[in-house]
């Protein structure tokens, strides 16, 4: 078990095993020696280790001659927002996000909002691994500038400028937000009160305890899913922690999965968007997300999985969404990032604007049955076994970019080795749930026969 | 030319330039090796207004948190404060973010143990061990503890003192007093304190934002322009600190500086008139306080330099008042063990009233010394072999050598040691008069320097 991570997503890791003050100011070291000083944001959530590492980070950017803006605790699409919106060189955002307690991730971002591309990232990663890092004179000392007031307002503004939003007020739409005790809670009254939502959060408190597995799937929504019904509310957001994935539960108690937050915001937006609409998605996603994007004639991206390849690919093809089936979306016209709070827009537009319920919505998506898997592989030949899948598996399409997809009429299976723990991770999707669960199987034991051969 | 290399740790903390040796890696890493060395707990944090503080303070504070400590952060306050708030507040200890005397473009960390005391030589030794270890013990989320603040610190310093001191009676004096903040921790502290005391303030160098707008150690060429506003304001005496707020450096209503010496002699008077006792000052201090402690029958004990070492003593022959003559330091214990300028203020302020005299008046019929002090940038091994060389061709003058070597003549001594916080040799001397002083000081200045070029 490996206990850090410095990859396309930052530097991420458990804290005091993996991700230590010390590692924090090198990194923030090498950001801010990297922009030169300049201007950074930094925002952090609400986890008890987050002010360690507002601190370790804010010590090494004044060193750097940094001016920092910091935004305190704000989520993440926040940050996306404000980095191009105040002018800053970069931003570094600070939390866990999916992770569970006990973890915690510094994430780069570019002056654009985005995550850093892989070629800005080579360039960070060489400043931080040659460890000479710019160091400021005494009376050349970065500072921490406080933010506008207005942040926040100024946020919703321009998120609320992409909605219909007489539309979805005209509903008066009772929600329910589940913020996992993250950031995000800050904005709620002022999102509500801007859409006339009666938005009843829970898991509302910064108190830096994680309610549930923060990642939004099914079984974190158990706590939104028991209250829908008592109180009659007309759809459920659950957030992980730093407001950039989101998972759905319809009026009718259904707990979709978070593969069909993306095809739900999708199949709404497209509807009214010209033929050839660039969307932009990772190999792992459901196949319910290929079907909408033809069925509105789109045109349909894959990369790899992480913001950051999605993200880049988005902007590199002037595309107008993009996400995955980790539950999150950005919208190209606006931010630079995934942001839950857009998908909360645009669910409750599509609610508003086809004057359909949640679970209407959640009708019209084509259903596949997704199987995901662990298979034990010693991680030093696993790219090896992977590549040798290819010749048992001829019959299917394949594509490498990022570990092996094997496509076939109808389903596919991605295989990639995990970069924190010693299996494949196996993800397979076909039609019924029978169907993925004898593919899944039978693939599992050609792999696993690899693997003891 | 051998580079002279600008970080040092040791007895007296971790100390560097920023920009250069002094770095957020090097300090973050210090305060977690102090946190996990003291045993996690609550830790006080307070600094000095230089523009490195709020970077070196973060640094600080992620080192601890990172172990398990709670830090409590008292922001821009006095040394001696952060001492007494490791008592009132129950810590585990305290880190003091300041350079004190050295010039801004210094910053260090000083180690204080739960007793409100800096560390010794043997918690400095132990604590770089921790450091020296190949990581340190940090602790998972779950054993993280939040960062409190507190405003109180100063009040709780104050109270102190007033409960040691007759209040009313200075401030029935109504004294007018200019004091000279050097742009430090005093900016903020020293107008409301003297104010209290019923005193009419005039301050200069009150601006607390560590651009020391003049040179910080609070010896008399550095401080023309007090003199000067207490010579035109008719002021009964001038008050200057240091950027942290531990020294003290006295100026007589003529105008003229006291010398920095004369702080603990003045302490030392007033204190022993009261109640005989004990006395510890450092090898380089005055003959004038032996003088002093002669006049009440009291002992004096030598020191090496360092506050610490002074303290250390002080508690071992249960001291009632002491200090360091060559910084300005007075400590008197009724308060709390350490330098304290607070405290010297409050008590020159105290002899001032109670003795219906003026401190000019008082200063005069106190033995006068005077003496030279000067400088050798220099290795601290060059230092180490010089003293050496200077031991074995005085031996027949029975010199002291618990610090250097300080040599004793009639009425008159002469010092050469090694610096503790930067890489320099210093020669004092000191004698009745003025032309003796630097006599000696041009002697053996002259053979040092001839030392220094030999290889």
């Amino acid at each position: 078990m490996r206990f850090l991570r410095l990859g396309p997503a930052g530097m991420r890791g458990e804290i005091g095993t993996g991700l230590t003050p010390l590692l924090a100011i090198d990194f923030a070291s090498a950001m801010g020696s990297y922009l030169d000083g300049g201007r950074i944001a930094i925002a952090s959530d609400t986890r008890f280790s987050s002010p360690m590492l507002r601190h370790a980070v804010i010590s090494a950017l004044l060193s750097c001659g940094t001016e920092v803006l910091d935004a305190g605790i704000a989520p993440a699409p926040l940050l996306h927002f404000i980095t191009p919106y105040l002018k800053a060189d970069g931003a570094m955002l600070l939390g866990a996000g999916h992770h569970p307690a006990g973890w915690n991730a510094i994430v780069p971002l570019s002056s654009n909002g985005a995550y850093l591309n892989s070629v800005q990232l080579q360039e960070l990663f060489d400043i931080y691994h040659g460890r000479r890092y710019k160091t400021a004179a005494w009376n050349e000392m970065g500072k921490v500038s406080e933010m506008p007031p207005s942040i926040f307002e100024d946020y919703l503004d321009a998120l609320c400028s992409k909605l219909n939003v007489e539309a979805i007020s005209s509903r008066h739409f009772k929600v329910i937000a589940d913020f996992c005790n993250g950031p995000g809670s800050a904005l709620s009254e002022s999102f509500a009160a801007r859409l006339g939502l009666e938005l009843i959060p829970i898991n509302n408190i910064f108190s830096g305890i994680i309610p549930h597995d923060p990642e939004p799937r099914p079984r974190s929504s158990v706590q939104a899913q028991s209250i829908m019904k008592p109180l009659n509310a007309d759809i459920a957001f659950v957030f992980n922690s730093d407001m950039s994935r989101t998972a759905i539960v319809t009026n009718s108690g259904e707990t979709l999965s978070e593969e069909y937050t993306f095809p739900l915001v999708a199949d709404h937006f497209l509807s009214s968007s010209p033929h050839g609409t660039g969307v932009v998605t990772n190999w792992c996603t459901t196949k319910t997300l290929d079907d909408i994007v033809s069925k509105h004639h789109g045109k349909l991206y894959k990369t790899k999985v992480g913001q950051a390849f999605i993200i880049d690919r988005m902007l590199e093809k002037s595309a107008k969404l993009a996400g995955d089936g980790s539950g999150s979306v950005a919208l190209g016209d606006f931010t630079k990032g995934f942001d839950s709070f857009m998908v909360m827009g645009l669910a409750l537009e599509a609610m508003a604007v086809r004057k359909c319920s949640s679970a209407g919505l959640a009708a019209e998506l084509p259903r596949y049955h997704i199987v995901k898997k662990k298979i034990n592989c010693p991680s030093a030949h696993a790219y090896g076994l992977l590549r040798n899948m290819k010749t048992q598996l001829k019959d299917a399409a394949v594509s490498d970019e990022d570990g092996f997809r094997f496509d076939w009429q109808d389903g596919w299976v991605h295989l990639r080795a995990s970069a924190t723990e010693p299996v494949v991770r196996m993800i397979a999707e076909w039609r019924t749930k029978d169907e993925a669960e004898d593919r899944a199987l039978e693939i599992q034991g050609i792999l696993e026969r690899l693997v003891s051969s | 030319m051998n580079k002279i290399h600008n970080l040092k740790v040791g007895v007296s903390g971790v100390r560097g330039i920023v920009g250069d040796t002094f770095t957020p890696s090097l300090v973050a890493a210090f305060a977690a090796s102090y946190g996990e060395y003291v045993g996690g707990g609550r830790v006080i944090v307070g600094r000095d207004t230089r523009p490195s503080g709020p970077m070196i303070e973060h640094a600080v504070i992620a080192g601890l948190v990172s172990v398990g400590c709670q830090p409590i952060l008292a922001g821009i306050i006095p040394t001696p404060t952060i001492q007494i708030a490791v008592d009132e507040y129950h810590a585990n200890g305290a880190i003091a973010i300041t350079a004190s005397h050295n010039t801004a473009e210094w910053n260090a960390l000083k180690f204080i143990n739960s007793s409100g005391i800096f560390f010794n030589e043997t918690e400095a030794a132990e604590l770089l061990d921790v450091y020296n270890q190949p990581d340190n013990l940090f602790v998972k989320e779950q054993d993280y503890r939040s960062v409190r603040a507190i405003d109180d610190a100063f009040e709780l310093h104050q109270k102190r003192i007033f409960r040691n001191i007759n209040v009313e009676a200075i401030r029935k004096a109504r004294f007018k007093i200019a004091v000279d903040c050097c742009n430090g921790v005093g900016a903020l502290y020293a107008r409301p304190f003297l104010e209290e005391l019923g005193c009419e303030v005039i301050s200069i160098f009150d601006e607390a934002d560590g651009n020391f707008r003049r040179r910080p150690e609070p010896v008399p060429q550095n401080l023309s322009e007090l003199c000067r506003v207490v010579r035109e304001n008719g002021c009964a005496a001038g008050f200057a600190q240091d950027p942290d707020g531990d020294r003290i450096a006295l100026i007589k209503g003529n105008g003229k500086a006291a010398g920095e010496q004369y702080s603990i002699v003045l302490a030392a008077e007033h204190v022993l008139s009261k109640t005989p006792g004990n006395v510890v000052v450092n090898i380089q201090t005055t003959k004038a306080v032996e003088d002093v402690a002669a006049k009440y029958g009291c002992k004096v004990f030598y020191s090496t330099v360092g506050e610490i070492n002074v303290t250390r003593q002080m508690l071992a022959v249960n001291s009632i008042i002491g200090g360091e003559g060559s910084s300005g330091g007075v400590i008197w214990p009724a308060v709390h063990p350490c330098r304290d300028s607070f405290a010297a203020m409050a008590l020159f302020l105290e002899m001032m009233a109670l003795r219906s005299e003026s401190i000019d008046t008082i200063l005069d019929k106190l033995p006068q010394y005077h003496s030279k002090t000067l400088k050798f940038p220099c290795s601290a091994f060059k230092s180490q072999q010089i003293i050496r060389h200077l031991r074995a061709k005085y031996a027949q003058h029975n010199p002291v050598t618990i610090d250097g070597i300080r040599i004793n003549f009639d009425d008159a001594w002469i010092l050469v040691r090694s610096s503790n916080t930067e890489p320099l040799m210093r020669l004092t001397t000191e004698a009745r008069s003025i032309s003796k002083a630097e006599k000696l000081a041009a002697d053996f200045s002259k053979e040092i320097s001839a030392l220094l070029t030999e290889k």
